[in-house]
């Protein structure tokens, strides 16, 4: 388990997201999930498709049970709120502490981000208040042998094909924030600071890229398939 | 000198890797895009690119349709072995085998970005953004919709459409508040003006 961390820092807060914490010795990749009641496999897909962009194996990662899928997508999006974005919001502040050439457009900055918190807030909140509950309650509906009606009036009421209309790309702003910095913030910066609010932002960046591929390529198809099973159930009856 | 851009359609990981590698090995080249299997290929269409570099057995009716749609403006090469007969209703400028070796790789796509440039006599000036465009961007940043700035400038929604694509190509912004900042930065509108049409 430690060459995963070695290999790529980055893999760290996955780890954390899987409740993993630091301090397993040598204990291979597998025994530290077993103790930590972490799927193996799942976490593997999970770890490498978060380390090298191209690895997306999207068919394997649909085959475990939606509540692994949603579990790990809760916990990251806690991380982007709990972690990432004040990060972000102390790098910003302490910007406008320290620069006295243009404060008034790193007010601006701070501005742009905290709508764009909002907006992240939003986004998150409404996938864990309406999505991933649909999900569950169709997982069950799916795996149950009974046919239960109440499945058919949720599924009236919504469907995964509306999270997918819906899903709106949340990525696009914290690209622009960091054209804006690179392009056009007039100079003197604080190169220092500047670069690690870069760095941040790129990272927070690819980080949603990842989760939100995991939302529109695993989850979506998933409930696609048992929505259109479960339909043909009830036909059938 | 502008890139030569790749899209690379193949589903097998290790030939993905393997090829980008070689194309890498390449100055001014960048693969933009890779596709692991023919369902995404829908929004094939949303890039631009000068090659695209395709497994012939991904190639089904539907992808068949696409790739056309899209040829004409990008040059396409086969990646297969050597005995794959190629469909003839598409246009291969060229094709990989993959019992090449690397170098016979390089080869090819060399010359194939070199004849592109001989072609594409693309300047690569960054592109200034004109005075119209510059209108319709500080109406954007006050908040204005595109029908409304269509209505207050006396052009069609779609005109605005059209400048907003191509004010953001330009700048490398996309969304409203982004350009907002970049409307202040410039002095294009005053900080104390934003939002100050909808009430
Ligand atoms: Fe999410
Ligand atoms: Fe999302």
């Amino acid at each position: 388990m430690a060459d995963v961390i070695h290999t790529n820092y980055f893999t760290l807060s996955v780890l954390n997201r899987f409740g993993i914490e630091l301090g397993f010795g040598d204990k291979s990749v597998e025994e530290v999930c077993k103790k930590n009641n972490v799927d193996v496999d799942f976490f593997l897909e999970i770890v490498n498709a978060f380390i090298d962009k191209d690895y997306f194996p999207k068919k394997h990662l649909q085959t475990f049970p939606v509540k692994l899928i949603t579990d790990y997508l809760q916990k990251t999006h806690d991380y982007y709120h709990k972690l990432k974005v004040p990060e972000i919001e102390n790098l910003i502040e302490e910007m406008v502490d320290s620069c006295y050439t243009q404060k008034e457009n790193i007010v601006l900055l701070k501005k742009f981000f905290n709508d764009y918190k909002q907006e992240l807030l939003n986004h998150t909140h409404r996938e864990e208040e309406v999505v991933f509950p649909y999900t569950l309650a169709l997982e069950k509906a799916y795996n149950s042998e009974e046919l239960d009606n109440s499945v058919i009036e949720l599924m009236d009421t919504y469907s995964i094909e509306i999270f997918q209309n819906e899903h709106d790309d949340i990525e696009e702003k914290l690209l622009d924030l960091r054209n804006i910095i690179i392009k056009y913030l007039p100079q003197p910066k604080n190169s220092k600071l500047c670069n690690k609010l870069l760095y941040e932002l790129f990272n927070l960046e690819q980080d949603i890229n990842d989760h939100s591929r995991i939302e529109e390529k695993v989850l979506v198809p998933k409930i696609r398939e048992m929505e259109k099973i479960i339909t043909k159930r009830f036909t059938k009856k | 000198m502008c890139k030569a851009t790749f899209i690379i359609i193949e589903k097998s990981y290790l030939i993905r890797k393997g090829l980008i590698s070689i194309i890498e090995k390449i100055p001014n080249t960048q693969v933009i895009q890779q596709f692991d299997n023919e369902d995404d290929l829908k929004i094939l269409v949303n890039f631009e690119s000068d090659f695209i570099i395709i497994n012939p057995n991904l190639l089904n009716a539907n992808t068949l349709e696409i790739i056309k749609k899209i040829a004409k403006n990008i040059q396409l090469i086969s990646l297969s072995e050597k005995s794959i007969v190629l469909t003839k209703e598409l246009e291969w400028t060229a094709q990989i085998y993959l019992e090449d070796t690397q170098n016979s790789i390089l080869k090819k796509l060399n010359t194939l970005i070199g004849n592109r440039e001989t072609k594409n006599v693309k300047s690569e000036v960054p592109e200034e953004i004109s005075k119209r465009e510059i209108d319709i961007l500080k109406n954007i940043a006050l908040g204005y919709s595109n029908k409304e700035i269509a209505d207050k400038l006396f052009i069609s929604t779609h005109t605005v459409v059209t400048h907003r694509k191509n004010i953001t190509r330009k700048l490398g912004i996309k969304t409203v508040p982004g350009l907002t900042i970049y409307a202040i930065l410039n002095k294009i509108i005053d900080i104390n003006d934003t939002g100050k049409s909808k009430s």
